[in-house]
């Protein structure tokens, strides 16, 4: 343990440490140094548009131009009478509200906290899914060879696109804010049901003795930020993990080739590596389905917690 | 002995898939039952196994996080 170690200590610049940075590179934001957009700081937080936030836009465009004018122009028809596309859309928005909105929130409120959740549903969707597509590493490709763009150099537009990892929801401010719209919808589900007094009383179970409550309440508050912590972190790590690992598999080339210091060993290794990593994104494209079903489920579920008390 | 926080991750990181792992393992091996004996309520069942199942995940993937805090922040 110790001699590796050292050595990338000693050496610095050694093949371990290029593979970390590597890795680390490709999932964080882009650094703040070279935005996109600068932009000035207002209250102190630099509003500059970074890889994220432009990935959020996108995810944005796309989200508006495949659901939501489709869906516009299929209300807008005198028969609505869904075919092609709207078929898949009505699908899953049946799925989302019959089997996810409705058995947790009750069939009264069904109606009021669906588009919620089914805006959860498709922007998580597509922000993961975007992840997987390597679009900007294609153009990367394309403007160094075709158009013998330097990769110092900073000022070129698409090498800025290279910087930074394309998944939005893999950073944990952007799950953050997603989890604090969750965390302020538990209480006006709660408020709106049982006004807004009644609520907070509905956090803790009545007619118990005293003394029970002078450790329930506490636990109960904790509960309340947990709950959209945990939401937070699970999006997050789930859509990062699967990145690193996919990464890091990629990078046993590099590491066992300088480890044994041959090209032979490199070229083996892939033999390995590549369909692993090919097998890796695959389950990742289950891991995007089931991560935005499980934000929806558990959001529905502790607005439902709001709505119908069980004590 | 300056590297042995990485020691400690190791083991931890292992404990960690060790409980989720025994975790889902009952989950779905009681789910698998249940469906064998009443193959009409596998909706019911699934649905029922679902949740617990995402809470289990949703604790074993913050253990993990903090094992790579540990590992970042040292």
């Amino acid at each position: 343990m110790s001699t590796a170690a050292e050595q990338s200590q000693t050496a610095g610049g050694s093949v371990l440490d290029q593979v970390g940075n590597n890795i680390i590179h490709h999932v964080s934001n882009s650094s703040l140094d070279h935005p996109f957009i600068q932009l000035p700081h207002i209250w102190g937080i630099d509003l500059s548009v970074s890889k994220h936030v432009l990935m959020l836009w996108i995810v944005a465009v796309l989200v508006a131009c495949s659901v939501i004018i489709p869906i516009r122009k299929y209300l807008k028809q005198d028969k609505p009478q869904p075919k092609g596309w709207m078929n898949v859309i009505e699908a899953v928005v049946k799925f989302i509200r019959d089997s996810i909105v409705q058995p947790n929130v009750g069939s009264k409120h069904v109606d009021t906290w669906a588009p919620l959740i089914l805006t959860f549903f498709f922007f998580i969707l597509f922000a993961n899914g975007i992840g997987l597509i390597p679009v900007f590493d294609l153009l990367g490709v394309l403007n160094r060879f075709l158009f013998q763009v330097p990769a110092t150099n900073d000022h070129n537009f698409i090498n800025l696109l290279l910087h930074g990892g394309v998944t939005a929801t893999g950073n944990f401010n952007v799950t953050a804010g997603l989890s604090t719209i969750t965390f302020f919808a538990i209480m006006v589900a709660g408020s709106r049901t049982h006004g807004f007094i009644n609520h907070w009383k509905n956090l803790a179970p009545r007619g118990l003795a005293w003394p029970v409550y002078i450790i329930l309440i506490p636990i109960e508050i904790i509960g309340m930020f947990v709950k959209p912590f945990a939401l937070t972190m699970r999006l997050a790590a789930n859509m990062t993990g699967g990145h690193i690992a996919i990464l890091a598999i990629l990078s046993f080339m590099a590491i066992f080739a300088d480890m044994f210091d041959s090209t032979v060993t490199g070229i083996s290794v892939a033999l390995f590596s590549i369909p692993m990593a090919t097998a890796i994104s695959g389950l990742e494209i289950i891991v995007v389905l089931v991560q935005a079903y499980v934000f929806t489920l558990l959001s529905s579920v502790f607005i439902g917690m709001a709505i119908n008390v069980h004590h | 002995m300056e590297n042995l926080h990485l020691f400690g991750v190791g083991i931890g990181l292992g404990l960690i898939v060790i409980g989720a792992g025994l975790g889902i393992g009952r989950l779905a091996a009681a789910a698998a039952e249940g469906i064998a004996r009443q193959p009409e309520a596998s909706d019911k069942i699934t649905g029922a196994v679902n949740l617990p199942l995402f809470l289990l995940e949703g604790v074993a993937i913050l253990g993990e996080v903090f094992a790579l805090l540990i590992v970042l922040m040292k």
